[in-house]
């Protein structure tokens, strides 16, 4: 069974991207445009791995990821933050990895793959 | 000293006989010492040029002798006559500066060549003489040339603007862009350069604080004085006050202007607008802050276009063609959009100058529309145009105008897509052309804004997600607007569109060319939910999101 990512950003072309870039790489991927959609998604089913934007609009990033720590079942899920801020990590503290924007494919892929293998 | 002159000194005899006859053949007149402290006696009498003296001799030996003559009178030519295994004294010999020497027995035309050196050395070191003595000649009578010149700079009628040399100098300080004046220790003004004629009028003999400040002391930290007291350059800041009552900060420069090593007379003053400093600076800070704002936008950019550029690769590969022509769409947008928000950068950073022109204004409306129709009916939004042709013309930099416009109708089309509610939309351009000024209005029911939007529009650079621009365009218009000496008033409310008004006088007069100071979060607005006005110098309508 493939992995599961659910890819968070309010960029259409960012999340065509990350998909096309999982999927050729063997993920399956759900997306959501905005906080609120992706918590939807996340009260139906549990991917093995998200990643997140930070500046997003309507809920911003650092509080979606709030919510998403008080549900039980999502605790474990690993968080790359994926991100234009100049310093992501100031934002996060408890993300798995964090990756600027622009990324280098590769990077990426190799971070997902130490987080939840192939 | 007689050239022909040569002392002959050797303690034996035959040798002073020969060489004696040999020289006296080649001309020379001959003296003869048996000994050195003979030798020494003649050579303080009659200050021979040249010296032929033997080494070995019972009392003083020849180095020595050699040692004292050059002592006394360095100038001589001395010739050292050694035998055979006197190696070591000859090299000291030359080390004490004898001038050559020669091997017994006497070779008469080694003699020769020795008195060939001599007459060489004695040649060289006259022609060194010689120049040596032009020079300082000549070093002499350009130091009272020079002496002379100074004189005539600070003496002549009246300061130390006088004078030819200074004439040169004239033009420099008449052409300065800043305010350059000249001053005693009085401080009385003795020169003026033309921008302060201008500005001040002819106040030559009047005094700095009373033309500047027109008041009755000096300021209590004057730059002037303060170059006065140390003869050195200073730095400083005043207020002066222009005729018309007008206050400016300036910078204050100096200059001491004396002869070398003495106190100055008078000093040079610049003083320098701060104003237009400030105005340098601001632009500059706000170039900052919108480098720091819009590298965000360009960060996303990049990522799509990194994105679509995957894509393209990644579908030629797998050979699906579906995928690469997303990408390829993907990276024309993009590059599109990266394309747009260099031009607003440059065009925002050059603060260029308008070119009114008188244009008609229906021909105008219909240009701008032009700009506009493709894009609507790419996203299938309704577009009207309304113009009377009767409008009459307008003085406007339509260039410039124009992209204002374009960017006010580019917005109403990113609301209208914003807006989800509803399928089809619809944006309205209307002119109408009043006496003294042509009021065009935009309008479009498209997502509209809340207040709190409203409110982020009077930020210098809103534009949080701004995706299809920079969130300058906005910013853009209201100052070419202003520029123009009009002004924006926007009316919106959500879910039901929004009318954005722009003004712009007919003549051009009607506003200044100076673009009025604004920026982020500058003055209080009218906290009204309806229309509400866009003061000149006050906010900058930003982006919509």
């Amino acid at each position: 069974m493939a992995k599961k990512i659910l890819v968070v950003d309010d960029e259409q072309a960012v999340v065509r991207y990350m998909t096309t870039l999982l999927e050729d790489h063997g993920y399956e991927v759900i997306a959501a445009t905005d906080g609120a959609e992706a918590l939807e998604i996340l009260d139906e089913s549990v991917p093995d791995l998200i990643t997140l934007d930070l500046q997003m609009d309507k809920v911003w990033g650092p509080q979606f990821y709030r919510k998403m720590s008080k549900n039980p079942a999502l605790k474990e899920v690993p968080v790359i933050v994926v991100s234009g801020l100049a310093r992501p990590e100031l934002a996060i503290k408890k993300a798995a990895a964090v990756v600027g924007k622009p990324f280098d494919p590769d990077e990426l892929i190799r971070i997902v793959r130490d987080q939840i293998g192939e | 000293m007689n050239q022909q002159t040569v002392l002959l000194v050797d303690d034996e005899e035959d040798i002073r006989l020969v060489l004696g006859i040999a020289l006296a053949d080649m001309g020379y007149k001959v003296l003869s010492a048996e000994n050195g402290k003979e030798g020494l006696r003649l050579f303080r009498e009659e200050h021979p040029p040249i010296v032929i003296t033997d080494i070995k001799m019972p009392d003083i030996d020849g180095v020595d002798l050699l040692r004292t003559i050059k002592e006394e009178d360095p100038d001589t030519e001395v010739v050292m006559i050694t035998g055979h295994g006197d190696m070591d004294v000859a090299i000291q010999s030359f080390q004490q500066e004898a001038t050559d020497f020669i091997t017994k027995p006497i070779n008469v035309e080694n003699l020769e060549h020795s008195l060939q050196r001599v007459h060489e050395r004695i040649l060289a070191r006259e022609k060194l003489r010689e120049y040596t003595h032009s020079l300082e000649t000549m070093v002499h009578r350009k130091s009272k040339e020079l002496a002379s010149l100074e004189k005539a700079l600070q003496g002549g009628d009246g300061g130390p603007f006088a004078g030819d040399v200074v004439r040169r100098f004239q033009r420099l300080f008449d052409d300065l862009p800043c305010h350059v004046v000249v001053m005693d220790e009085e401080l009385v003004l003795t020169a003026v350069n033309r921008k302060f004629r201008r500005d001040f009028g002819d106040r030559e003999g009047e005094l700095c604080y009373h033309v500047l400040k027109g008041v009755e002391t000096p300021c209590t930290d004057c730059a002037v004085q303060a170059t006065f007291g140390s003869g050195e350059s200073q730095e400083g800041e005043a207020e002066i006050t222009t005729p018309d009552g007008a206050n400016h900060q300036v910078l204050v420069w100096t200059s001491p202007v004396r002869t070398a090593g003495e106190a100055p007379t008078h000093v040079l003053t610049l003083y320098t607008d701060m104003a237009q400093i400030q105005k340098v600076q601001d632009h500059l800070s706000s170039l900052g802050l919108m480098v720091g704002s819009i590298s965000h936008s360009i960060k996303g950019m990049l990522t799509g276009l990194d994105g679509g550029m995957y894509m393209l690769d990644s579908g030629l590969r797998k050979r699906d063609d579906d995928q690469v022509h997303e990408g390829l769409g993907v990276v024309k947008e993009m590059v599109g959009r990266i394309r747009n928000m260099v031009l607003d950068v440059l065009l925002f950073s050059k603060d260029r100058d308008l070119q009114r022109v008188e244009t008609g204004v229906a021909e105008f409306a219909s240009e701008t529309a032009k700009g506009i129709r493709s894009l609507v009916e790419e996203h299938g939004i309704e577009f009207s145009m309304d113009c009377p042709e009767n409008a009459g013309v307008f003085e406007v930099d339509a260039g410039l105008l124009r992209t204002a416009f374009v960017n006010v109708l580019e917005n109403a089309v990113d609301a209208c897509l914003d807006d989800r509610e509803r399928e089809d939309h619809r944006i309205s351009f209307r002119v109408r052309g009043g006496e003294d000024e042509v009021v065009f209005e935009v309008e479009d029911d498209g997502v509209g804004m809340d207040e709190e939007t409203r409110d982020k529009m009077a930020t210098l650079f809103f534009s949080s997600k701004d995706r299809k621009g920079t969130g300058l365009g906005l910013y853009i218009t209201d100052r070419t607007v202003r520029q123009h000496g009009g002004d924006i008033a926007v009316d919106s409310e959500p879910g039901r569109g929004t009318v954005f008004t722009i003004r712009i006088p007919r003549k051009a007069d009607g506003g200044s060319q100076a673009v009025p100071p604004t920026g982020p979060g500058s003055a209080g607005r009218n906290p009204e939910h309806e229309a509400e006005e866009v003061h000149h110098g006050q906010e900058d309508p930003g982006g919509r999101r």
